[in-house]
């Protein structure tokens, strides 16, 4: 039986881009790479993985050895560009160490934003697409539903994608705890600062609609609004806009603050005490700390940010720690199951069961309508329901014996335990 | 009987603040439906006791500190669970369920003064006005916890910190929202509470207003929202302010329908000389 399951693949901590888009696997040739895996003597079953940041080829092999090897010769093909050897960025799993990896990418543990939610659907993908390029058999089809299975179990279990840990996500899970809903509120991002922007389009990514831009240089204002689909508005005239603004973003290199306690607490009463949000992000305070002090108003300066983003990344670890269990204990059990999948253990267990079910129906029998039986003729009726057992075993056993190490073998393994509940004590 | 069920009840309340708990603390390994079950499961034990003592007694009756508790209680319970149904406020859930744990224990330990009502006064007047006064406090009791909600919110927003625990809790726009929605339907509850409790007292006693503690008491909440309520709508008060206010009328309401009715005697202690 085979069972060794390989992962050979390289990925954004192992490769350069460069190397990682030679190596990639182009999606419309995808099924022709996966039939020619699967053509390889050594290879029963592979999938191919390729995104952005990973290129792996998951196989499930007889023998370890020779499977790496033509793997690896496998992917060298894909790169045809000159250079170091690929072989130093690749990164080699066999055995649990193959099954861990896969449920790791799978929970977005071994990705570069960890947590990030995109990777299962492409792992879904990929597993799909050997579904139907017919290089997929009973021990990979079971491996990648267990990781997907880890996966939701990570993610509902472990609290490892909910936490913002950039500038600009923290700002927008603020905003979220003071506003119902973004998608009816304004924005006013006052300068042309880069992390000012990067705030900006985190919020409209997450639903603002309107953005009002301004800049000491109104042609920069210009450019900025045409950037983010805003309106740009002059530099002495913004203060009229200020109560039309929920969310106000200030990222420029004055020296001397912008927005004072006074001017706020008027701009409130003009928004009949709406709440108001403000994101400092000059380098030198664009907005006075004490208009925090004012009610329905929240300040937050760069280094607030920081702080709450900082706390979110040791919550993160934890929580990270948390999913590595669930990974480790989700190993265990594929390995339970594989090792099930052996022929001998499979017929001794279904003989058992059989065996069983015959004992208790002569017990059964023996004390109630066939009380009165004789010694021999209780002999004899042992005897003929062991012959019975026997006959109806001859047949799947001599066939199961005769099945080759490839993919049919696991498929009637597991279809007779299934079938007769042979997992089940 | 019906005390015994008084007691499962409180004992199942006391379950249901256990599970909101655990569902505030551990949120990734509970879901939100076990406590509002829970709760539910008890709102359903509630109505039995209610619906015992009413075949008991024959009448629906509320004159008992008792009974008047459990029956405040029952609403509060049983207002909550229809807003869940609207609004999916499990959080809000773990600030009824354990008052109304709190007020379903306060019924049997404490809860034996009060007379029957004489047979005279058996009419549907009294169901009908402590009904509706009862529905008004029930609806401020959500206001009440909704308003501790933004408060708690507000702070940490303010003092730049973060939690797991407050991130659960809705953002302080929407707190801010449902603490007027709960305004707008308890003060007409309460003023028609008040409006049905001065029209029996002048048919039985011949006048409307008898200066009672708890009428002062009750008239004083009934201008503190009535405030409240015309400054959110005439000059867009909102925020923290209108929290601590909503707060503060319902501190007076309950602890005075706690204490207030057993240190100064009167009809609506249960007292009917």
């Amino acid at each position: 039986m085979y069972r060794q399951i390989i992962i050979v693949g390289l990925n954004h901590r192992t490769a350069p881009v460069e190397v990682r888009e030679r190596v990639a696997f182009d999606g419309s040739l995808l099924g022709d790479s996966l039939r020619r895996l699967h053509a390889l003597s050594s290879i029963k079953e592979g999938v191919i993985l390729s995104t952005c940041n990973r290129v792996e080829v998951v196989a499930a092999a007889p023998e370890e050895g020779v499977a790496l090897r033509d793997v690896k010769a496998f992917l060298a093909e894909q790169e045809s560009v000159r250079g170091r050897p690929l072989e130093e960025h690749l990164y080699i799993y066999s055995g649990d160490g193959a099954v861990r990896h896969l449920f790791r990418v799978a929970a977005s543990l071994d990705s570069m934003v960890v947590g990030e939610p995109q990777i299962l659907g492409q792992l879904k993908g990929y597993y799909s697409a050997a579904q139907e390029a017919g290089t997929i058999g009973t021990v990979l089809h079971r491996l990648f539903h267990r990781s997907f299975f880890v996966a939701k179990r990570v993610r509902t279990e472990t609290g490892i994608a909910s936490r913002a840990v950039s500038i600009s996500s923290v700002a927008v899970d603020l905003a979220k705890r003071i506003f119902d809903r973004l998608e009816d509120k304004t924005v006013l991002l006052i300068g042309a600062g880069k992390t000012g922007g990067l705030v900006a389009r985190h919020l409209q990514r997450n639903g603002v609609r309107s953005l009002m831009v301004t800049n000491r240089t109104f042609e920069r204002a210009l450019e900025l609004a045409e950037q983010f689909r805003g309106s740009p508005i002059r530099f002495e005239d913004y203060p009229h806009y200020l109560s039309l603004a929920d969310l106000v973003v200030g990222c420029t290199g004055s020296p001397e603050m912008l927005l004072g306690p006074e001017t706020v607490g008027a701009v409130l009463r003009e928004r009949k005490q709406r709440a108001m949000f403000f994101i400092d992000l000059g380098d030198r305070r664009n907005f006075d700390p004490a208009i925090n002090q004012i009610d329905n108003v929240y300040l937050y300066n760069i280094d607030d940010l920081k702080n709450v983003a900082v706390e979110n990344l040791q919550g993160r670890s934890r929580e990270i720690h948390k999913a590595e269990e669930i990974v480790d204990e989700e190993v265990i059990n594929f390995f339970h199951w594989l090792e099930s999948l052996e022929q001998v253990p499979t017929i001794v267990a279904l003989r058992g069961r059989l065996e069983q079910i015959r004992r208790r129906e002569m017990e059964k029998s023996l004390s109630t309508n066939l009380k009165g039986l004789s010694e021999k003729e209780r002999q004899a009726l042992e005897e003929m329901t062991s012959a019975m057992i026997n006959k109806i075993l001859h047949a799947p056993i001599t066939r199961l014996k005769g099945l080759s190490e490839d993919q049919e073998e696991a498929l009637y393994i597991d279809a007779l335990k299934k079938l007769f509940g042979l997992d089940e004590k | 009987m019906d005390m015994l069920v008084l007691k499962v009840t409180a004992v199942v309340y006391l379950l249901a603040t256990a599970s909101y708990i655990l569902y505030l603390v551990r949120p990734e390994r509970s879901s939100p439906r076990v406590p509002s079950a829970v709760l539910l499961a008890g709102f359903v034990v509630h109505s039995l006791a209610l619906a015992l003592h009413f075949f008991q007694v024959g009448y629906p009756a509320v004159t008992q500190l008792r009974e008047a508790l459990s029956f405040y209680s029952w609403l509060m319970v049983g207002v909550y669970l229809l807003v869940q149904i609207k609004y999916r406020l499990t959080v809000l859930g773990s600030f009824i369920a354990p008052l109304a744990f709190l007020i379903a224990f306060s019924a049997f330990t404490f809860g034996t003064g009060g007379e029957e009502l004489p047979p005279a006064l058996k009419t549907y007047w009294l169901p009908l006005h402590v009904t509706l006064a009862f529905l008004g406090n029930a609806v401020f009791a959500l206001a009440f916890g909704v308003s501790l909600m933004y408060l708690l919110q507000e702070y940490q927003l303010k003092n730049k910190k973060s939690s797991a625990l407050h991130s659960r809790f809705p953002s302080l726009e929407t707190l801010d929202r449902l603490n007027y929605i709960f305004l707008v339907w308890g003060f007409p509850l309460m003023t028609l509470g008040i409006i049905t409790g001065s029209l029996w007292a002048r048919i039985n006693w011949g006048n409307y207003w008898s200066w009672e503690p708890r009428e002062i008491s009750s008239a004083l909440t009934w201008l503190l929202y009535g405030a409240l309520l015309q400054a959110r709508i005439a000059r867009g008060w909102r925020g923290k302010k209108a929290a601590l206010l909503t707060i503060v009328g319902f501190v007076v309401v309950l602890g005075y329908f706690l204490l207030g009715d057993s240190i100064f005697p009167s009809r609506h202690g249960g007292r009917f000389e």
